[in-house]
């Protein structure tokens, strides 16, 4: 990753594509919905438009096609088929995988452009033809440029020969327009590229770029800053044009020119005799008619003539205006006379060509309605400030009615209502001029039957809306649009602040040290006591720990949960998928999510990502049937997946529920015997939820054994694995024929763990995981059964093998005497679903801690999970006993 | 149109609610403050005591027998000369869409149940522009 820029395009683009492809889901059950459509198109456009500030032409080749896909759907010239969605999806991950390219490499990758430029064909073929310009069918949904009459002094400044083209272009029947661009000022700033969208006019005959005012001294200029006027000529129909500049429509001004208009004659003036002989016998051939005779003449005389001079400028357009068979004789003479005359009228308009200049129209609804902008009322800045909160509601709740909740048929009684329940609120708060203010403002806006002026004023009297109220205040369009954003303000969240996870993390590893450190407390108030005799003090202290203690649990919380992430963060992902692997499959699955906000700790929401995304992709790979299948089974041929995301004491619980084909124990036991993982008698013996749960071992199950079986099962040891990993459970409830839920049980937060500490080794602190501790035991020595080398022992009639932990570790053993009343603590653990007695010298309390993995060379060591700082400084190993025993 | 309010004199409060505690609660908080309190029972009754009275502040209910807050606020906006009477709705509901049906049907404020009587006394006081 190189600039911030770029950096924070890849978030931009991330969340806008993801806003994309779910509001496409959306479409495609829903695809009347303008609301939708609209976001989706938003999110592409603004897309197009920052990447369009990178150099990855493939990337935004590819989103401007689909820009224009959704355009044409949102026009309602297109309608959203499955396959037109598929495509644009494909378009979406296509440019989400080149994001990641962006983000790892910095560019695209190789071949990228080949990849756009096949998608960017398929997408474009699904547009509807162009219309012609003279086509009636699209005038409804387009926005028209400000046609106008410009003056069009500026097309003489354009090079001669791009005019002559232009020139010669039209005498073979293609209308002209000159285009006057004027960027906004900040246009770079949201990713225009005005040279650039110039030079993509179709048809282009000269362009001619100026400034739009002088240009100061390089040391004042400001590169970021717009101030460029671009003019093009163009023999394109005036509708492509349009497409072509559809985002700055609004800065775009085109006209239609007549030819002749270009005719500007320019050049060094001189004296030759010759020139009055060519004007003799021109005059003479074009009172003959004789127009291939002149323009033989015309050429003859301009191979002469040096280039840069008035007459050859002459001689050239004529030349050029003789290219038509029947040439107008006034431009003919006029041309002719300026050879010798040094100077030339502007060309006449031909007799027999319209100027189809027919086209003046209303300047755009925006400029107009900028009257109603400047038409704010006077009184002073930000005046609400006084206002009580509930007060400031009132307020806001008349500007949310003015804004867009108004009702034709009582638009007397609520303007009214309205301007009665301001005037009060103001009344006791704010200036007489404010409330006469507001009084005109309403006088104004019953007068003209909308809220329009009434609302610009509440803005005013509330202080924070000033653009809003400007937007609001210019036209219906405008109008709309404003409402527009004003409504997406009010979805968006309103004061989020987005923190880099790094530092929650620090917080979160700091809070952790001063729980640890507030534990010494206690021993130091211990040592006041013992050591220097002082209860007084030993008192104190540990008052003070008290409320240390409080407060840090309470900052724990805090802390915990700003952590806290809705599971949404990674369901969102399952609409999509769920579909896509559908359609593949040929099943038809509707997807219910339920729950999404239910919140957990980040670490555990991201965990549970993978598993989750195994068991949905299992249940539909074998859990549910085609609809064939589930039609001959009496089912509905819709099947349902449900994922199922709640809160259950402090567990987060997500439950995956099919009503597939669920999972039969015989052929599991079958498969079992099979790959030698148990003989037949013993499979024979399983209950079925026990043969259910085979799916659960390692090794149990391969893609090939599974397919056989058309159970699941595939990752299904992945899946307890990770979850195991983060604390957490699996468990799977299958009924064949009926469907299948497999739910996964996960602690909310995974920053504290609880351990039980022992000793072993002769005094040394040891914890071990409360997870896996089933109960504490006390055995005497006894009743310790010996096998060989193995120690085992009967807890109530299961035969427990009993390891101990000092052997394990490889520490001091203490010594035994023969005593075979002795006792043994055994700590019974249950470690993959098996329990183990595990032989310490002493049990200690249980407490919570905040696990830090090893790190460094550490790391290296099996065994341990990671380390603890206890209270008085020393430091716990955690042990990781899957690794150990 | 009343834009001058008038401090002086009472305010008159109009409280519709088929529930007799609510509008037991809202006559004992509002009394207290200083309101002249008159009740409603539904929205026909409502309405009917709208058009023959002239009030400076309706405290509406949504759910009632023989017609809703949200249609007698309505007949209420479309009425001439009557219509500007604000009106606050106090509902059950706490969605964003039940809010905005309220504003839709003309009312100016919503407030959600329970209403604190601290805040409820506070709105009415600054919807009829009463200074304490």
């Amino acid at each position: 990753m190189t600039t911030p820029l770029l950096i924070r395009f890849v978030a931009e683009a991330r969340e806008l594509l993801q806003l994309a492809s779910s509001g496409l889901l959306a479409l495609e059950k829903n695809p009347g919905d303008e609301a939708v459509v609209n976001n989706v198109f938003r999110s592409v456009h603004t897309l197009k438009g920052s990447s369009g500030l990178f150099e990855f032409v493939a990337l935004t080749k590819l989103v401007h096609a689909g820009e224009d896909v959704l355009s044409a759907v949102r026009a309602g010239q297109l309608s959203l088929t499955s396959e037109l969605v598929d495509l644009l999806l494909d378009a979406l991950d296509r440019i989400g995988a080149w994001i990641d390219d962006i983000e790892h490499k910095g560019r695209l990758s190789d071949g990228a452009d080949g990849v756009s430029r096949d998608m960017t064909a398929a997408l474009r073929g699904w547009l509807p033809a162009l219309p012609d310009a003279s086509g009636p069918a699209q005038e409804a949904p387009r926005r028209a440029a400000a046609v106008e009459i410009l003056d069009v002094d500026w097309l003489a400044r354009i090079d001669e020969a791009a005019r002559l083209e232009a020139f010669r272009a039209c005498a073979q029947g293609h209308a002209l327009l000159a285009i006057e661009y004027v960027p906004v000022e900040d246009c770079f700033f949201s990713g225009e590229d005005p040279v650039n969208l110039m030079r993509q006019i179709p048809a282009l005959h000269g362009l001619l770029l100026e400034g739009t005012e002088p240009w100061p001294d390089l040391d004042t200029l400001d590169p970021y800053r717009c101030a460029l006027r671009l003019r093009a000529i163009s023999a394109a129909p005036q509708t492509s044009v349009e497409e072509l500049f559809r985002y700055v429509i609004e800065q775009v001004a085109i006209t239609p020119v007549a030819a002749h208009q270009l005719a500007v004659l320019a050049g060094e003036a001189d004296d030759n005799p010759v020139y009055e002989d060519f004007v003799e016998e021109a005059r003479d051939l074009s009172a003959k008619g004789d127009w291939s005779g002149l323009k033989n003449r015309t050429q003859a005389l301009l191979n002469l003539t040096g280039s840069t001079l008035f007459a050859a400028s002459a001689l050239r357009w004529l030349d050029a205006l003789l290219d038509v068979p029947a040439p107008d004789p006034s431009q003919v003479a006029v041309l002719i006379a300026a050879v010798i005359d040094g100077e030339a009228p502007p060309l006449p308009a031909p007799a027999s060509t319209v100027v189809s200049a027919s086209g003046r129209q209303e300047r755009t609804a925006v400029e107009a309605g900028a009257t109603v902008k400047s038409q704010s009322f006077p009184s002073s800045a930000n005046p609400a400030s006084h206002l009580s909160p509930i007060g400031r509601e009132i307020l806001e709740a008349q500007r949310f009615i003015l804004e867009s909740l108004l009702k034709p048929e009582m638009f007397p009684g609520q303007i009214g209502s309205i301007r009665r329940t301001v005037a009060n609120v103001i009344s006791g708060v704010m200036e007489k001029a404010d409330c006469a203010a507001w009084s005109a403002a309403c006088d104004a806006s019953e007068a003209a039957g909308t809220g329009t002026a009434a609302l610009a004023e509440l803005n005013r009297i509330l202080g924070s809306g000033a653009e809003v109220g400007a937007e609001v205040g210019a036209t219906e369009i405008a109008q709309a649009d404003a409402s527009a954003t004003v409504h997406d303000q009010r979805q968006a969240p309103a004061r989020i602040l987005k923190v880099d996870q790094a530092k929650i993390d620090t917080l979160m590893n700091l809070i952790g040290e001063m729980v640890v450190s507030k534990n010494t407390l206690p021993f130091l108030a211990r040592r006041a006591e013992n050591v220097h005799g002082s209860r007084e003090m030993a008192r104190e202290i540990k008052d003070i720990y008290a409320v240390i203690d409080r407060l840090s649990q309470e900052m724990q919380a805090a802390i915990m949960a700003v952590r806290m992430l809705p599971v949404s963060e990674v369901l969102d992902r399952f609409p999509r998928l769920v579909r896509d692997v559908a359609r593949k499959l040929g099943k038809r699955v509707e997807l219910v999510i339920e729950g999404e906000d239910t919140a957990a700790d980040k670490n555990i929401v991201e965990v549970l990502s993978d598993p989750l995304l195994h068991i949905v992709r299992n249940s539909l790979d074998h859990g549910i049937e085609t609809p064939e299948q589930r039609e001959a089974a009496g089912k509905n041929p819709d099947s349902i997946l449900i994922i199922r995301a709640f809160q259950e004491g402090d567990q987060v619980v997500i439950e995956v529920q099919d009503d597939g084909c669920g999972i039969d124990p015989a052929k599991i036991r079958a498969a079992a015997v099979a790959k030698g993982l148990m003989d037949a008698e013993r499979a024979a013996r399983l209950s079925d939820q026990e043969a259910i749960n085979l799916v659960f071992a390692a090794g149990f199950s391969t893609a090939a054994s599974v397919s056989d079986l058309s159970g699941r099962g595939v990752g299904m040891d992945v899946v307890v694995t990770t979850v195991e990993k983060a604390g957490g459970s699996v468990a799977l409830n299958s009924v064949k024929g009926v469907g299948t839920t497999v739910r996964i049980s996960l602690p909310l937060s995974m920053a504290v763990t609880r351990v039980m500490m022992v000793e072993a080794g002769g005094g040394m602190l040891f914890g071990i995981p409360m997870e896996h501790i089933a109960e504490t035991v006390r055995i005497p020595r006894s009743r310790v059964k010996k096998i060989k080398q193995s120690e085992s022992f009967v807890l109530r009639d299961t035969i427990v093998p009993l390891l101990r932990l000092d052997a394990l570790l490889g520490v001091p053993q203490p010594l035994w005497f023969g005593d075979a009343d002795q006792e043994e603590a055994v700590l019974v653990v249950k470690i993959n679903g098996a329990l183990t007695g595990l032989v310490v010298d002493h049990f200690r309390e249980g407490m919570d801690i905040i696990l830090k993995p090893f790190d460094g060379i550490l790391s290296g060591i099996g065994g341990y999970a990671g380390t603890a700082l206890l209270g008085d400084g020393r430091v716990l190993l955690v042990l990781n006993l899957k690794e150990l025993v | 149109m009343s834009d001058a309010p008038n401090s002086i004199q009472s305010k008159r409060v109009l409280v519709i609610d088929d529930g007799i505690t609510m509008r037991l609660f809202y006559r004992t908080i509002l009394n207290a403050a200083d309101f002249e309190v008159e009740e409603a029972t539904n929205g026909v009754e409502g309405f009917e005591k709208v058009v023959g009275n002239s009030y400076d502040l309706l405290i509406v209910d949504i759910n009632m027998p023989k017609m809703d807050g949200y249609t007698m606020l309505r007949s209420i906006r479309r009425e001439p000369g009557i219509g500007d009477v604000p009106a606050v709705t106090i509902s059950t509901e706490a969605a964003e869409s039940d809010s905005r049906k309220a504003f839709e049907s003309g009312a100016n404020f919503y407030l959600v149940k329970p209403v604190p009587p601290d805040t409820l006394t506070e709105v009415a006081r600054l919807m009829t522009g009463m200074t304490k």
